[in-house]
């Protein structure tokens, strides 16, 4: 029979390595084109002046890059997968924002031709509990080792 | 022998990404190192925008300096109810050498024509009485309507994700840009493509 801790372990290691390629796989969608092609998708967004999106553009794949790479890895785990929560939470508050709006324009997920709709609402705010469900782990996983020792 | 199969691998992309295209509909010098296809629909507020904002910027600053080879795709969506009507007129007009001057007075009167469905008035309003004998005769044209048929399934193809949208390519670079296309940014792509 599994012991909780080993399924609860099981989960983390889950939720990690799939949240973790997702973003390799977002931030090789944005590195593999032109940062321009980025760029449009979140100035679609319309909140944003003309520099923050360039700069938004040229580091944010980056910065996915390397969460998901700690995430895969199991780095930092904690730091990771808070940072990872936070980041899908701020995207997935902006795509309900336009989705509300009535705003027909490319998520900027994986790279450009994606409009926004219930699909990627769905996938996202799943993607998100997900992340909010790691962080808790990592949390809950990191006390009870504590507490071992 | 194997180098020009080499060569002919390397520009196939590219080729087939402009082929099947209409002379009639294309501004710019073919030989541009750039080319950009636009994939509009007339009935598009979007397209509006995008045809009387930033197209003249793109035509001064990149078609008229030889930079870019415009091509001018038809994508009319379903949801539009006198798109497809715009687009006959518009393919028809560029038969004659017409479709800028047409396409022009469609994008202008886009608000009228769309609620009222009176395409033709505003097609007419800018032809002379032989020229609009001539579009009105061509509209429904089996060659017409293939070609924007042919528009269209290039665009599924790609796929065009929503209107405009505008297909930069460089050899066998090719990238669908799609959005508000803000001019500063597609500015920057185009420079950074012609590199």
């Amino acid at each position: 029979m599994t012991s909780p801790s080993k399924a609860l372990r099981a989960v983390t290691l889950l939720l990690r390595v799939a949240l973790g390629a997702v973003f390799v796989y977002a931030a090789w969608t944005k590195l593999r084109t032109p940062w321009e092609l980025f760029a449009m998708s979140i100035d679609s967004y319309q909140l944003l002046p003309l520099k923050a999106v360039e700069l938004v553009a040229r580091t944010l794949p980056w910065f996915e890059l390397a969460v998901g790479l700690l995430l895969i890895a199991g780095f930092w785990l904690r730091s990771a997968a808070t940072a990872t929560a936070l980041l899908l939470a701020v995207f997935f508050g902006l795509m309900v924002r336009a989705y509300a709006k009535g705003m027909e324009i490319n998520c900027g997920c994986f790279g450009p031709g994606e409009i926004i709709s219930w699909k990627t609402l769905l996938r996202d705010g799943s993607m998100l509990a997900s992340a909010l469900a790691l962080t808790a782990l990592s949390f809950f996983q990191r006390r009870k080792t504590a507490s071992l020792i | 022998m194997r180098l020009g199969a080499v060569a002919l691998l390397w520009l196939l992309p590219a080729m087939a990404a402009v082929s099947d295209i209409d002379a009639n509909k294309t501004a710019g010098n073919p030989a541009a190192p750039v080319t950009i296809q636009v994939f509009s629909d007339f009935e598009c507020p979007s397209c509006k925008v995008f045809h009387e904002q930033t197209l003249p910027l793109l035509q001064r600053d990149f078609v008229a300096t030889g930079k870019v080879y415009l091509v001018y795709r038809e994508f009319p969506l379903a949801m539009h109810a006198h798109s497809r009507e715009a687009a006959n007129y518009a393919t028809a007009a560029a038969r004659f050498g017409f479709y800028q001057t047409v396409a022009d007075a469609l994008f202008r009167d886009q608000v009228a024509w769309s609620a009222t469905g009176k395409v033709w008035d505003t097609v007419a309003s800018v032809l002379t009485l032989a020229q609009q004998k001539k579009v009105k005769a061509t509209a429904d044209d089996a060659s017409v309507l293939g070609e924007i048929q042919r528009d269209v399934n290039a665009g599924h193809a790609i796929p065009v994700p929503s209107t405009p949208t505008l297909v930069v390519s460089r050899g066998v670079k090719s990238y669908p840009v799609s959005g508000t296309l803000n001019y500063e940014i597609l500015r920057s792509l185009i420079n950074d493509l012609s590199k």
